[in-house]
């Protein structure tokens, strides 16, 4: 059998999972939130602003503003993501999706391939074009084209990946609202875990620390490991978000390279893991 | 066509189905007999690799149950009568056509040919959820019928449908296994599968207590029915 031929049933589990999710009621209502914010945020490129008694430049406003919102979409889609995966093998189930597709000669990494491509598919789709709105916005408040806004977009749509490959692995193996809250907890204590990091890399911490008299901590290293191997949405986020205003760098692409690794690693569990799954 | 060599499931303490052996010829019509909780369906569900033997070996068309490649020309109606109930019916039999690798023309045509013969016509545009448990039976047996299968297997197929219904499932299944199609139907309809199959076998508590020819099992003048009673009783 041809790569084509094999690919074929792939495509079109993905192309079905992309239009049964995309009439999702949840679905629908995060949709209408995001737009609604990303409409509102208009307002926030026109006027002045003072700080001190000094207007500020509005490129800078804008550049904070874009952003802000590039923040708030990833993070919003990112739930919508978790929410809508959390029902996706659920939902086949109980429609007979799942018996009727694999009692046909097509794999179980096939279809788990298929569902992931059309979730991961239709919730970047959903980001891109949300940040595409917003581009819009600024490009036209500021008169400047910004390509680097939609490069953030699309290198934050690993991190939907991560989230749609994790909430399936999870979901074989506890109740689905159980496994979007442990992956809500992963990005969490890795939001606090880089305001932790940062804290004791500032110039403040290091004084308090050099003036101590006692020994650093054993467990430093250990944390530091933690760290550093703990996903980095956050990160990613971060990083994507600097093509924003030109202020990235290769060397602050680790998160990237994290979360790919996270996929590969969580992505060959999830098939590991299904392969073995009673099919109900 | 179909080969069970020593077939054992387990779940935890419960033997489902306890080292079963036998075979079903290509062009054959077999019928699995057995009360509520023999076996029945997990044998099925083994074939298709819906779950997984504890132990023993399952072949279909000549390659292990667990390889997808078996499937091929392989029809198959499940127990359960659940479908996406938001779908109409001509999308489900149509999703089910490309799901079989055909092009999108060559689905609409097998979907206009099944609509027609599993009498659904006129109301395939309908969703789903507005069928009643006759229809949505009659729907799943034409997604099972779609490319032609040379092997159809059906679990409990006339479950739901009326009188005419089972009469117009038997016709069709006759006239299938006149065209040389190999059918294997788990029934408690023990007439129906007394009047179609060639070859039957019956099951209890996970073990087959016969495997013979139809005409063999009912020779001394005893109908299916009171040869399954013995055998199920002891």
């Amino acid at each position: 059998m041809s790569t084509r031929e094999r690919l074929r049933p792939v495509a079109r589990i993905a192309k079905y999972t992309f239009m049964d999710d995309v009439r999702q009621r949840g679905f629908l209502v995060m949709f209408f939130i995001l737009v609604a914010i990303v409409l509102l945020s208009r307002g926030c490129y026109q006027g002045t602003y003072v700080v001190n008694g000094r207007p500020v430049d509005t490129e800078m406003v804008v550049g904070t503003v874009s952003k802000v919102t590039f923040h708030i979409i990833v993070v919003g889609t990112m739930l919508i993501t978790a929410m809508l995966s959390m029902g996706l093998l659920r939902r086949d189930r109980d429609d007979g999706m799942q018996g009727l597709i694999l009692s046909k000669p097509i794999t179980r990494c096939q279809y788990m391939l298929g569902k992931v491509l059309g979730i991961w598919f239709l919730t970047s789709l959903f980001m891109v074009s949300l940040h595409g709105a917003a581009f819009l916005i600024a490009s036209v408040a500021l008169g400047v084209v910004n390509p680097g806004y939609l490069v953030a977009s699309l290198l934050a749509c690993s991190n939907l990946l991560f989230v749609v490959i994790t909430v399936l692995l999870l979901t074989l193996l506890m109740p689905d609202m159980l496994a979007v809250l442990v992956v809500i907890g992963v990005g969490v204590i890795g939001i606090v875990g880089d305001g932790l990091y940062s804290l004791s890399q500032s110039q403040t911490a290091q004084m308090i620390l050099q003036q101590s008299s006692q020994p650093l901590p054993s467990g430093r290293t250990f944390w530091e490991v933690i760290y550093y191997a703990w996903p980095k949405l956050s990160g990613t986020v971060r990083f994507a978000a600097s093509f924003i205003d030109g202020s990235f760098s290769s060397t602050y692409a680790y998160p990237i390279i994290n979360i790919m690794l996270y996929c590969l690693i969580l992505g060959f569990l999830l098939l590991l893991k299904f392969t073995k799954q009673e099919i109900l | 066509m179909i080969e069970l060599k020593g077939v054992t499931k387990r779940y935890g303490p419960l033997t489902a189905v306890d080292n079963v052996s036998f075979s079903v010829e290509t062009g054959e019509c077999f019928g699995l007999l057995g009360p509520n909780g023999a076996g029945k369906t997990t044998i099925v569900r083994m074939l298709l690799d819906l779950t997984r033997p504890t132990s023993g070996s399952l072949c279909m068309n000549g390659s292990p149950s667990h390889f997808a490649v078996c499937r091929t020309g392989v029809g198959y109606l499940s127990e359960e009568s659940r479908v996406p109930q938001h779908l109409p019916g001509w999308r489900y039999l149509l999703r089910s056509a490309e799901l079989l690798n055909m092009s999108r023309p060559d689905a609409i045509d097998q979907c206009t040919r099944i609509v027609e013969l599993v009498g659904i016509k006129g109301r395939e545009g309908t969703k789903v959820g507005t069928y009643s448990k006759g229809m949505i039976q009659r729907l799943r047996l034409g997604a099972a019928l779609l490319g032609d299968p040379q092997l159809l297997i059906l679990d409990e197929p006339t479950v739901g449908l009326d009188p005419i219904g089972i009469r117009e499932t038997r016709l069709l299944l006759d006239s299938l296994r006149n065209r040389g199609m190999t059918i294997f139907l788990n029934s408690h309809l023990l007439s129906e599968v007394e009047k179609i199959c060639d070859a039957v076998a019956i099951i209890n508590r996970g073990v087959l207590l016969i495997k013979d020819t139809t005409s063999e099992i009912v020779k001394d003048g005893d109908g299916l029915e009171d040869v399954f009673v013995r055998y199920v009783k002891g």
